[in-house]
């Protein structure tokens, strides 16, 4: 139990305090110096602005591409709601930054083939389109966010009792003045929430803003800060310009918490009974049409792209005459850090998983099953990296850390620590979710047979969580693996990751090689999912087929 | 075996208090059950007996040792007691074998010897067979008797039992209770057994505990708590009552005449009550007899409802004054709706309580 608010101390506690006394830290004691460059000097007030537009205009497609989706695949009888699932499903797991890459070897300005073809094939300039833009930024950022959207609507409208449509329907409402005068303000809240999902975690993506809004000067909170660690690093306003980016995810957040809460009264209202789904007639052609667009968009375009271009001589209209698996054998084997890269990542990743999952599941056992004072405020600091973007965990860890003795800073350790905390509150969740479905009284008559808290843990309530732990474990590997926003700033040669691999050679401008990076990247990704799933899903199935 | 005292107990949840001031003595080899509505504190007073709970006031005495005090709790796992629980508390993920060895692991028990006991265990509580079996593939009753018998193997001075049957369909509610009720008797052990269902309590125990708002009410046998309840609230929550408003009249003697309506009886006279004082009439429906009207000084009543039961029949009797009561009598005698019928009430089972509900009748 010490060992466990001793990591949460130092995980979270010191480092974001380190944050907050850089922040007001002058030459000479304390100032709000910081603070008053961060709101009047243009750079910074740009960056502010510039991550409030992505983030809005993120927010507002994603609603309006979730909620048609999780209306469809909910309430009506559209066919193939296996590929809506799927499509949103593979735009949630690909990861932003490549989809950036992928974008840019198709819309941009010049070497962009759909560009390319527009102008000199169909003779159209007014077609083009420039990615290097805001436009741009919130194309390749939407397929990232409107899952979260889709995924809290679809749950909330599957609790909406059907009786409350087949009212209005018999009142005569058609079906589309149904859907969107009764169905859609009862998950008004669900909603909202979505949207503030997506915007919190569109403005958190470093990879996208830098790949993307850099070439065109536009600069967003993540980028700046970024930039600020440039030589010479300014610390102070780093500092202050990640605490008010703090400050505004930590807002969104709450207001989402409020937002989610509300939508219990309509679960209570309704007994969840649907009747049949609605029968869209000819317009499921049009929703299905829809479903196809998105799916081209943000999983088809992009990955394809990516293949084509990664199997390349040189990238172009004429592309396919000169095809070669020499950047495969390039990235593979001649580019240096691409080895270490991956086993640095899958390291990582499973380390951070482990700890992550192990740490919730000692904060959840404390938070539910004991009495100790300030088990609450133990739950909350867990929870507090929800609040801080990948690049101000990154920030607060190398402020706190390079005040401390031991030299941590560019290790492979400092990464574990970043992804650690970042993923804890995953971990958390995952841990709380598995002992809130077991009850006390399990663990309480092994007490009372006279068994230690320590053997209890072991041989009753391990193994009952075991299948929750390890889906937390799960979420967690799957996103570490391509943690770009912390690690940046983190690295160093010796321990670079495969995020930050791929960034770094898309800067060099070898955009074949990037592709073929990103292709093995992705098969990686894909790899260890499927893996994960085999060993977590069987053992799962196996215990469920013995218990029942 | 081993008595259990509880002197001045108290426990709070924040701030709300749950069990007040409570002080009951339980001999060895009893069945005793803790009976109340949901909220008056019994399952907190087993949780405080097993130890899952620290109370803020009093102690627990378990053998001439104390167990639990506001300073220290001696842990579950050291009280040597055996708990079952409403849900059964069976862990899925064991067998039943695995489920009832557990304790004796802890114990070290020799492997062989530990296979036998749990052997004879299981046949004592009918699940000889079944030891492969997970319990997810048991029914409700044999899950229940899993935990039975997982806290009966290690032999356990005091069982302690949180409305264990709760959960099953009335057909085995009423086997089950059968089986409890010989198994304690079989094995000696204390039993102590928390039920809101006041018809379980006076099958199985030898003495029942009735608890409300966290305070003990009465302590007694079945045949006391019900013949002579300590109050209006015990005589409400076992069984059936008439509560009827009534005056004393005539105190003489350690007796008096108690008027409530039309009707007059001699009941004695509790302490401290005397002629003119407002009382409560305690009067069990079984306690009135019916008959045709026509004796001259008999108080009559209309029959306004009648219901057949089968083995009785119940009774809404409209006296002259507007009371009401509740009547069962014998099934055969029938009397039909808007029958005028003579009334005859047994006094010697009928209670008077003072208004406060706190007073007994002798």
């Amino acid at each position: 139990m010490a060992g466990a608010i001793l990591a949460l101390v130092i995980l979270i506690l010191l480092p974001v305090l380190t944050l907050l006394w850089s922040s007001f830290a002058g030459s000479a004691g304390l100032t709000l110096g910081h603070f008053a460059r961060a709101f009047s000097h243009r750079l910074y007030l740009e960056a502010l602005l510039n991550s409030l537009i992505l983030g809005s205009w993120t927010a507002l497609i994603s609603v309006l591409i979730g909620v048609p989706l999780a209306w469809a695949v909910s309430r009506t009888d559209l066919p193939a709601k296996g590929f809506v699932r799927l499509t949103a499903t593979l735009s949630y797991l690909s990861p932003p930054f490549l989809l950036a890459i992928a974008y840019v070897n198709l819309f941009g300005p010049n070497a962009g083939i759909i560009n390319d073809f527009m102008r000199n094939v169909l003779d159209a300039p007014a077609l083009t389109f420039n990615i290097f833009s805001m436009a741009g930024l919130v194309v390749v950022t939407v397929p990232h966010t409107y899952p979260f959207v889709y995924l809290l609507v679809a749950s909330a409208l599957r609790s909406v009792d059907a009786g409350y449509e087949e009212s209005a329907e018999i009142l005569g409402a058609g079906r589309i003045r149904t859907a969107l005068f009764v169905t859609m303000p009862l998950v008004a809240p669900a909603i909202l929430s979505g949207a503030l999902i997506a915007f919190v975690n569109a403005i958190a993506l470093f990879g996208s803003q830098a790949i993307v809004g850099m070439p065109a000067r536009i600069f967003t909170l993540p980028t700046r800060i970024y930039a600020l660690f440039d030589y010479p690093p300014q610390y102070g306003i780093a500092s202050a310009l990640s605490l008010v980016f703090v400050a505004i995810t930590v807002g969104a957040l709450t207001l989402q918490r409020a937002y989610l809460a509300r939508r219990s009264y309509i679960t209570l209202a309704g007994k969840g009974v649907n009747a049949a789904p609605m029968r869209l007639g000819a317009l499921r052609w049009v929703v299905l049409g829809f479903v196809v667009v998105v799916f081209v968009a943000a999983v088809l375009l992009p990955y394809g792209a990516l293949l084509a271009v990664s199997l390349s001589k040189s990238w172009g209209l004429a592309f396919w005459r000169n095809l070669t698996f020499a950047n495969y054998h390039f990235v593979l084997f001649d580019y240096d850090p691409t080895r270490r890269a991956i086993v640095n990542s899958l390291i990582l990743a499973a380390a951070a998983a482990t700890l992550a999952a192990l740490l919730g599941a000692v904060v959840g056992w404390i938070d539910l099953r004991t009495e100790t004072p300030g088990r609450r405020f133990l739950d909350y600091v867990a929870l507090v990296p929800l609040g801080l973007p990948g690049i101000v965990m990154a920030v607060a860890l190398i402020e706190f850390w390079l005040r401390m003795p031991v030299p941590l800073y560019g290790t492979l350790a400092i990464l574990l620590l970043a992804y650690w905390a970042r993923y804890l509150p995953l971990g958390v969740r995952a841990a709380n979710a598995a002992l809130r479905q077991v009850d006390p009284s399990l663990e309480e008559s092994a007490r009372c047979l006279g068994a230690g808290w320590g053997r209890t843990l072991t041989e009753i309530t391990l193994p009952l969580i075991r299948p929750g732990l390890f889906a937390g474990w799960l979420l967690i590997f799957v996103p570490a693996i391509q943690e770009l926003s912390a690690s940046i700033l983190l690295f160093s040669s010796n321990s670079i990751t495969l995020a930050v691999a791929v960034y770094n050679l898309y800067e060099t401008g070898a955009l074949e090689a990037v592709a073929a990076l990103a292709i093995i990247n992705m098969v990686i990704i894909g790899a260890a999912i499927l893996l994960a799933n085999r060993i977590g899903g069987g053992g799962a199935a196996e215990r469920a087929g013995v218990s029942g | 075996m081993t008595a259990i005292r509880i002197d001045g107990l108290s426990k709070r949840y924040d701030g709300a208090a749950a069990v007040t001031d409570l002080t009951l003595a339980i001999a060895a080899n009893q069945f005793v059950t803790l009976l109340g509505p949901s909220g008056c504190g019994k399952t907190t007073t087993l949780r405080l007996i097993a130890g899952y709970l620290r109370p803020d006031a009093g102690s627990i005495d378990v053998g001439g040792r104390v167990l639990s005090s506001p300073q220290s709790v001696v842990p579950p796992e050291h009280r040597g007691m055996g708990m079952v629980f409403q849900n059964y508390a069976v862990w899925p993920h064991k067998t039943v074998y695995e489920n009832v060895v557990f304790g004796l692991k802890l114990r070290r028990m020799p492997r062989q010897e530990a296979r036998q006991r749990v052997e004879r265990m299981l046949a004592l509580v009918n699940l000889a067979g079944l030891g492969d079996r997970y319990p997810a593939s048991l029914s409700g009753g044999q899950q229940q008797r899993v935990a039975l018998a997982r806290s009966l193997v290690v032999e356990p001075d005091i069982l302690l039992l949180d409305e264990p049957l709760s959960n099953l369909d009335a057909k085995l509610r009423e086997r089950m209770r059968s089986e409890l009720k010989a198994l304690q008797r079989r094995t000696g052990i204390t039993f102590v057994y928390v039920t809101h269902d006041q018809a379980e309590a006076m099958a199985l125990s030898d003495q029942i505990a009735v608890m409300h708002r966290g305070r003990l009410m009465q302590f007694g046998t079945p045949r006391e708590i019900y013949g002579r309840p300590a109050n209006r609230t015990v005589a409400d929550f076992m069984g059936l009552i008439n509560l009827l408003p009534a005056r004393i009249a005539a105190a003489a003697g350690g007796s008096a005449v108690v008027e409530a309506g039309p009707l007059r009886l001699r009941l004695a006279l509790p302490s401290g009550v005397t002629d003119g004082a407002r009382v409560v009439l305690g009067v069990r429906p079984e306690a009135v007899a019916l008959a045709m009207a026509g004796a001259a000084d008999a108080v009559e009543g209309c029959v306004e409802e009648q219901v057949y039961l089968g083995n009785l029949s119940e009774y809404r009797i409209a006296l002259a004054d507007g009371t009401r009561l509740r009547v069962q009598a014998p099934a055969e005698a029938d009397f039909r709706i808007g029958a005028t019928v003579a009334i005859a009430v047994d006094a010697a089972s009928c209670n008077l309580f003072t208004d406060e509900g706190t007073e007994e009748t002798p």
